[in-house]
């Protein structure tokens, strides 16, 4: 390891000679800056990535039949497994896609698993992603750097080649492909992920289109080109919000669409990755519910667990939370990136009050879970190794089969008193080393 | 990949362009700077004639820096430098991460060598840089058109600063010849009697009366169809 930290200002120089960099917005100006990396890995023993990988695909397996289910029959609100009220008020249920069968059936075709491990070792999830999980690219271009700056390490230690990545991804596309191009939609350069949306055009050998280079003729989604000709496209890659997706069928005032792009979709002339509407099922309330999908769906037991959580609108819960709201964390379903998440121990009295009424009047906003104290991990600060709260993004990809990427991004918060990793908070990145005995 | 879009051929073209005027500029800049070493101080203010660009400097340390740092001033040689990373970034599914690379290192160690006390001598590694981008664009952009229309965007900046710079009339012929060739593979639409006047004024030294290199810069302006 003395060997791999002592290569770290060497990687970052390459980090920054790649433009290895995010997108933020502060006082409303956008600023690029390099995502921090720490050299120290955090390392996955093959056991644990076998048992990890078989609860992630199990527990995509039965989301993507989840996603199928709400938009089609709704046997699982029938049965009373998911309350209809909680489907039908999430902000990413989309009535639009009512009835739309996506191509191959498949909803969360890059489906982004947030995870951290326990202090016994236990693994809990504790989001999961499917709309447009980022942050790929950025283990993916490490680890190609880190090889280079280390090849002894890996010539010596049994470390599972994670460089397969864009052909994993480029195989997922060309899965659902209906006939034509491989399009990656970007908003644009001044969105947070641009680097991730070039980066993986260029590695699967896709186009990157911006919103005006498409449009729709006959239900079919054409790239345009310079000389007025078009090319069809087959399946795209959107990596744009839902409701900006489609001015006709979303927000009319979205400058960033592509007009009638959900006519073509309801034709089933195009493949949209990840498919809209998929906001239904990554719902931070949702997710209580996932153990129940997988039972019921799959007739399994699930193999990952949630981390304990409480949702206010049941009066048992609203009970708990409200008396213990000190010990727990609270998160607004309806935002992301590490924001609206509160810690009630970090709550001074007033405020604690302040809550307790807010979920009272907004009981389906918020969820309560129970803090989990999961594992440090050591980063490097001033040269010095210190220990700081890390999460793991596990990427599992649904093509002919669902597949979990033998890597991931750990992020971590550089602040020693924070749980919080985004990269928007100021958290940093590690690459993520699979062994593979 | 074969097709490029509209916004895509424009921002081709104009990565080569101000890759091609940071290049082009620093070495014209240099000349420049000789001679107010040498003779004359306020040699600079036929520079911003020539270049048909406002002088707002105070005086020739002024222009040094300003004309080369301000990141404020749109005709400085950083701003282009900015101008042409803006349009690389859009491109690096068209021109590589190795190629895009050179273009950020150039950025870099331009914007460090603000602090440097020898600022010219500081800025050596980026025209290195900058002849590494092209270079590494030969190898890695394998779309033939793409590597076309950046090198049309080259030669026509390169040209229009020779012409304004008056240059040897064999580096104007050179680059004629050059833009030439990429004009014709690029695929873009231009107006050929523009370039037929240009280069026979170019040729023919009879045609060659007074003013003629500003009068093809000029003329330059309308080549590429918008």
């Amino acid at each position: 390891m003395k060997e791999i930290i002592a290569g770290s200002d060497n990687i970052n120089m390459l980090l920054a000679r790649y433009g290895v960099k995010f997108g933020i917005y502060k006082n409303g100006e956008f600023h690029e800056q390099l995502f921090p990396y720490d050299p120290i890995p955090r390392i996955i023993s093959a056991e644990d990535f076998a048992y990890l990988e078989r609860g992630l695909a199990q527990r995509v397996d039965a989301l993507n039949r989840f996603l199928a289910d709400v938009y089609g029959a709704k046997h699982i609100i029938k049965d009373g497994v998911v309350p209809e009220s909680f489907v039908f008020s999430s902000s990413g249920y989309l009535p639009e896609c009512e009835g739309i069968s996506p191509p191959a059936d498949i909803y969360s075709h890059i489906s982004g698993i947030d995870l951290v491990q326990a202090k016994d070792g236990t693994w809990y999830v504790l989001e999961d992603n499917l709309r447009i999980p980022s942050g790929a690219s950025y283990p993916l271009i490490a680890r190609e750097l880190t090889r280079r700056a280390n090849p002894r390490l890996f010539r010596e230690h049994a470390i599972r080649d994670n460089r397969d990545y864009a052909a994993l991804l480029k195989a997922t596309m060309d899965n659902v492909n209906l006939g034509g191009i491989n399009v990656i939609l970007t908003p644009g350069r001044y969105n947070a992920a641009f680097f991730e949306h070039s980066y993986l055009a260029e590695k699967t050998g896709s186009v990157l289109a911006m919103p005006n280079d498409l449009f729709v003729q006959d239900c079919k989604l054409y790239y345009r080109d310079d000389r007025g000709s078009s090319r069809r496209v087959g399946a795209v890659y959107r990596r744009l919000s839902d409701e900006f997706l489609d001015p006709c069928s979303f927000r009319a005032d979205s400058l960033i669409g592509v007009p009638n792009l959900m006519a073509a979709y309801r034709a089933g002339n195009i493949a949209i990755l990840n498919a809209p509407g998929n906001g239904v099922a990554d719902d931070k309330g949702i997710y209580y519910f996932v153990p129940k999908m997988i039972r019921y769906y799959l007739n399994e037991e699930p193999i990952l667990n949630n981390a304990p959580t409480y949702l206010p609108m049941y009066e048992e819960d609203k009970t708990t939370v409200l008396d213990n709201i000190e010990k727990l964390v609270i998160k607004d379903v309806a935002e992301a990136g590490g924001y609206g998440v509160v810690f009630g121990s970090k709550m001074t009295p007033e405020e604690r009050e302040d809550w307790r009424k807010r979920i009272l009047r907004e009981p389906r906003r918020f969820i309560a879970q129970e803090v989990i104290d999961f594992l440090d991990l050591d980063i490097m600060d001033a040269g010095k190794p210190v220990p700081r709260k890390a999460d793991l993004r596990a990427f599992v990809l649904t093509g002919e089969k669902t597949t979990v990427w033998a890597s991931g991004l750990t992020r971590f918060s550089r602040n020693p008193d924070s749980f919080i990793v985004n990269s928007s908070q100021g958290g940093g990145f590690k690459d993520t080393w699979v062994l593979s005995r | 990949m074969g097709t490029i879009s509209l916004e895509k051929r424009d921002s081709l073209y104009w990565l080569g362009r101000y890759t091609e005027r940071v290049y082009t500029t620093l070495n014209i800049f240099n000349k420049c700077y000789d001679r107010m070493l040498d003779s004359d101080e306020n040699d600079y203010k036929n520079l911003c004639c020539r270049l048909d660009i406002p002088n707002i400097y105070q005086s020739h340390d002024d222009f040094i820096h300003r004309f080369l740092f301000d990141q404020t001033n749109p005709d400085s040689v950083i701003t282009s430098l900015n101008r042409s990373y803006d349009n690389g970034i859009m491109l690096r599914d068209e021109i590589s991460s190795e190629t895009l690379a050179y273009l950020l290192m150039a950025l870099d160690i331009y914007k460090a060598s603000v602090h440097s006390d020898v600022q010219p001598m500081a800025l050596i590694p980026v025209t290195d840089y900058l002849l590494a981008f092209w270079g590494s664009l030969d190898d890695y952009i394998y779309d033939h058109r793409c590597r076309n229309i950046i090198k049309v965007g080259r030669y026509v900046e390169r040209l229009d600063l020779y012409y304004r710079c008056s240059f040897d009339q064999q580096d104007i012929d050179l680059t004629l010849h050059k833009l030439k060739y990429h004009l014709g593979e690029s695929g873009l639409h231009y107006d050929q009697g523009i370039f037929d006047t240009i280069f026979a004024i170019s040729k023919d030294k009879s045609l060659q009366t007074e003013g003629w290199h500003r009068r093809c810069a000029i003329k330059l302006l309308g080549l590429i169809a918008a």
